[in-house]
């Protein structure tokens, strides 16, 4: 087991470093932030900015900077704030956490039921009429799915308000939104990890035993298949806090997403590489902990 | 399954303490602005955002503010005038006060002042230091004078000051610059702040002592939404009662609409394309010229932008001092266009690039590539975010790019200079002129005008000018634009040329 956690804490360090070069590198090959931070002034102006944000150092230097700082958590001032990136990017931290968690809490909701049904009822109306759903719920963007439910639910029938993030009718619709977008992939996984388990022998020695279906789809059949959706969930995290990205700018939620977004049109590099950095490792934290739990549900990998 | 509740538990849990309770109550007395973003502070000094100043101008005073119809009108100053070329003398209204109570004096007047010019410091923290930066020295003379003392006749003083918000000296020295711009900002403005949430709103309160009186709507919120679609969905439910920029194409939606309307306004927003007179094909003045005669502005301000434009003869427009309605515009005339052309050595026609930054405008860009391309301009344009254009494109000294499609808003100051010195002047600190204009004898006209507070003498030096570039057409001249807002027919309000929200002219309607 320690061996195990320390290979993966390995793996850790190096997906930080990748991604800092990578960061680092894109942005600075993508042109001048000075020139976006005061577009309209003189050029003079602007080598004076560039001098006291350290721009003007050559690239090397600027990156053995920057990964020492980052190293101790400081991404330097944000060029647009003027306020330490880490602080802004944490700041908006916990609203993109709510919305992903509230959004796969939906989503599992309702792929759990439907997925296990259709695998139950395999080939029947429902089963087809899921997959249908599943098709068009993929093939839909999310700011497109945002739009319409915004349509109808707040503009047509008020029902709920239009955008923002400070009641909690106001949450609904980009849960919903975000989860809409990862519910089809949990109901087709569900399903076709139900359908490798559900023939095999010791579901029906279970039903021999005589236990109700529900037991034996739900004690015996459901934890073995549970190990794909495990890890479907975890992979699919770091896709939710992209679709969070696009989610939080129509629904107009402060998250994480939105701020990324405008650093990343403005070129606030500190911010992009702040958030981007914290991403990676939530995102790497997350993977991990979906390892560990991999093990707890599978015993046999214990043993190896 | 079960032994999946708890995790299900607590990631639900742990969502339902990440997410804030509490509806924002939306009254008759509120008046809520959509913003597509929240400026980094409330500091009035420390930001150069469009959506920044929006909010300031509320919340605090300048010395002199701007009516509807562009006139200059006392506010902090009751009367003003030059004494010299060089030396402007303002006074002081009496009795004015903060939002904490404090009484406003010339000291913090001179403060607001100096925290911009830092005077000694070579760093400037201030982003609108450039436009003070004529100002020398200021000058307290009594305890109701100022004067405000430039390096050199600086004809555009007062078109400055309409945005230079007055500050508390005593306050800021006291919470600092951070609190200050944060959670502190205090000014003598008919609304103070009572919260920011960033990205979500800013919510402002009446200000009781405000020496202008109660303004009609008692609070006002600036909500942050980024997404135009989200905000029209606001518009239309009654979750903001104002919103900017409206694009032609969601005009009918908002104006048919039972609960909302436009309210749309020709603003100083000129659109043009640069064209690069050092190298073929625009070294010559009849390519030039072609070019101008090949665009059917008409037709462009009709089919794209709802009608809401002005075709202009140079980039001097009509709102701008200066103007000389005397100068005609091109008309469109492709066979002349062919004509010029062929005389400038392309009976064939001639490939070209053009390239842009202002991704908004895209599809003009696109139709106007097509009419340049139709008389043997044949364009390629190329588009580019703003910060790759940069580096690529617009400081490529000596790279030939042919010309660049953009618009310039003359930072809402209505003086032809402001439009003419950074668009052609040739020396460093223009904006593309330093690169692509090289019309000669037109530095010094333009300087002459700068260096004068003589205005009938400037008027004719600009007069001059725009016969002159009318000539020689290092740009092709467009059209000007509207700001176009999106208004609930609860709010009367009107759009002012500026592109200002001032809120104390909004009034509830029943």
């Amino acid at each position: 087991m320690s061996a195990f956690l320390i290979r993966r804490l390995l793996r850790f360090v190096v997906v930080c470093i990748g991604v800092s070069i990578v960061t680092f590198s894109i942005l600075h090959a993508s042109g001048d932030p000075v020139a976006l931070i005061m577009p309209e002034a003189p050029e003079a102006d602007r080598a004076k900015l560039r001098e006291a944000l350290g721009l003007s150092d050559p690239l090397p230097t600027q990156f053995v900077r920057f990964v020492t700082n980052a190293a101790r958590g400081e991404f330097g001032k944000s060029f647009f704030y003027r306020e330490p990136a880490f602080g802004l990017v944490i700041e908006r931290m916990p609203t993109t956490l709510a919305l992903t968690c509230l959004a796969v809490t939906l989503a599992l909701a309702v792929a759990l039921p439907v997925g296990i049904y259709s695998a139950v009822r395999r080939n029947t109306v429902t089963d087809h009429a899921a997959t249908v759903v599943v098709f068009l719920g993929q093939s839909m963007p999310v700011f497109w799915i945002g739009i319409m439910l915004m349509l109808l639910f707040a503009v047509q029938w008020r029902l709920l308000p239009v955008s923002g993030w400070d009641s909690w009718s106001s949450v609904v619709l980009p849960s919903v939104t975000l989860g809409a977008f990862t519910t089809p992939l949990f109901m087709r996984i569900i399903r076709s990890s139900m359908l490798e388990v559900i023939n095999l022998d010791y579901v029906r020695t279970a039903r021999a035993k005589g236990l109700s279906e529900w037991l034996v789809i739900c004690r015996h059949a459901l934890r073995n298949a549970a190990l794909p959706i495990v890890t479907v969930i975890g992979l699919q995290f770091g896709l939710l806090l992209g679709g969070a990205v696009l989610t939080e700018t129509v629904f107009a939620v402060p998250g994480v997403g939105r701020l990324l977004v405008r650093a990343i049109v403005q070129l606030d590099f500190p911010i992009v590489q702040a958030g981007v950095f914290l991403l990676a490792i939530i995102i790497v934290s997350v993977n991990f902990l979906v390892d560990v739990l991999y093990v707890y549900l599978n015993p046999t990998i214990r043993l190896r | 399954m079960k032994r999946w509740l708890p995790g299900l538990l607590v990631l639900t849990l742990a969502a339902l303490v990440a997410v804030p309770i509490g509806a924002a109550a939306q009254g008759k007395d509120t008046l809520t602005v959509a913003l597509p973003s929240h400026a980094p502070t409330l500091d009035p000094h420390m930001h150069f955002e469009r959506v920044g100043i929006l909010v300031n101008i509320n919340m605090f005073d300048s010395l002199l503010h701007r009516t509807a119809k562009l006139e200059f009108e006392p506010s902090l100053a009751l009367s003003w005038k030059a004494l010299n070329d060089t030396t402007w003398e303002f006074k002081l209204r009496k009795g004015v006060k903060f939002h904490d109570g404090s009484t406003m004096t010339a000291e913090d007047v001179k403060f607001s002042f100096d925290r911009v010019l830092e005077p000694g410091k070579e760093q400037k923290k201030s982003p609108q230091y450039g436009n003070v930066r004529a100002i020398k020295e200021v000058k307290i003379v009594n305890a109701d004078t100022i004067h405000l003392i430039t390096d050199k006749p600086f004809p555009l003083l007062l078109e400055r000051v309409v945005f230079f918000p007055i500050v508390p000296k005593k306050h800021i020295e006291k919470v600092g610059e951070e609190a200050f711009g944060s959670t502190a900002a205090i000014g003598t403005g008919p609304w103070k702040l009572v919260e920011w949430k960033r990205d979500q709103h800013i919510r402002l309160e009446a200000f009781d002592g405000h020496w202008r009186g109660k303004p009609a709507f008692k609070y006002v919120v600036f909500r942050a939404i980024p997404e135009v679609a989200t905000a029209v969905a606001e518009l239309k439910t009654g979750g903001v009662d104002i919103i900017r920029n409206v694009n032609a194409d969601l005009m009918p939606d908002i104006k048919n609409h039972p609960q909302t309307g436009i309210s749309t306004t020709p603003i100083l927003r000129v659109h043009y394309i640069s064209l690069d007179m050092r190298s073929a094909p625009f070294d010559k003045k009849a390519a030039r010229q072609a070019a101008n005669y090949a665009i059917d502005k008409q037709a462009m301000i009709q089919k794209m932008m709802a009608g809401l434009g002005r075709q202009v003869a140079t980039v001097v427009q009509p709102a701008a001092f200066g103007h000389d309605s005397s100068v005609p515009p091109y008309p469109y005339d492709p066979k002349k266009a062919k004509e010029l052309l062929a005389q400038a050595g392309y009976p064939n026609g001639v490939d070209i690039t053009l390239h842009s930054s202002s991704v908004d405008w895209r599809p003009h860009f696109e139709a106007l590539g097509q009419m340049l391309t139709e008389v043997g301009l044949r364009t390629t344009v190329k588009m580019w975010d703003p910060g790759p254009a940069w580096n690529k494109f617009f400081q490529a000294e000596g790279k030939a790019t042919n010309g660049q499609y953009g618009n310039w808003g003359n930072y809402s100051v209505f003086d032809a200079d402001a439009v003419l010195h950074p668009l052609y002047h040739t020396e460093p600190g223009g904006w593309i002129g330093k690169h692509y204009a090289r019309v000669e004898g037109l530095d010094k006209l333009i300087d002459e005008a700068r260096s004068s507070v003589d205005q009938p003498k400037r008027k004719q030096i600009y007069a001059r000018i725009q016969s002159m570039i009318r000539e020689e057409a290092p740009s092709v001249f467009l059209y000007t634009q509207n700001d176009t807002l999106g208004i609930s027919k609860k709010v009367a309000y009107e759009a002012r040329p500026d592109e200002w929200l001032w809120l104390f002219a909004a009034k509830p309607k029943n």
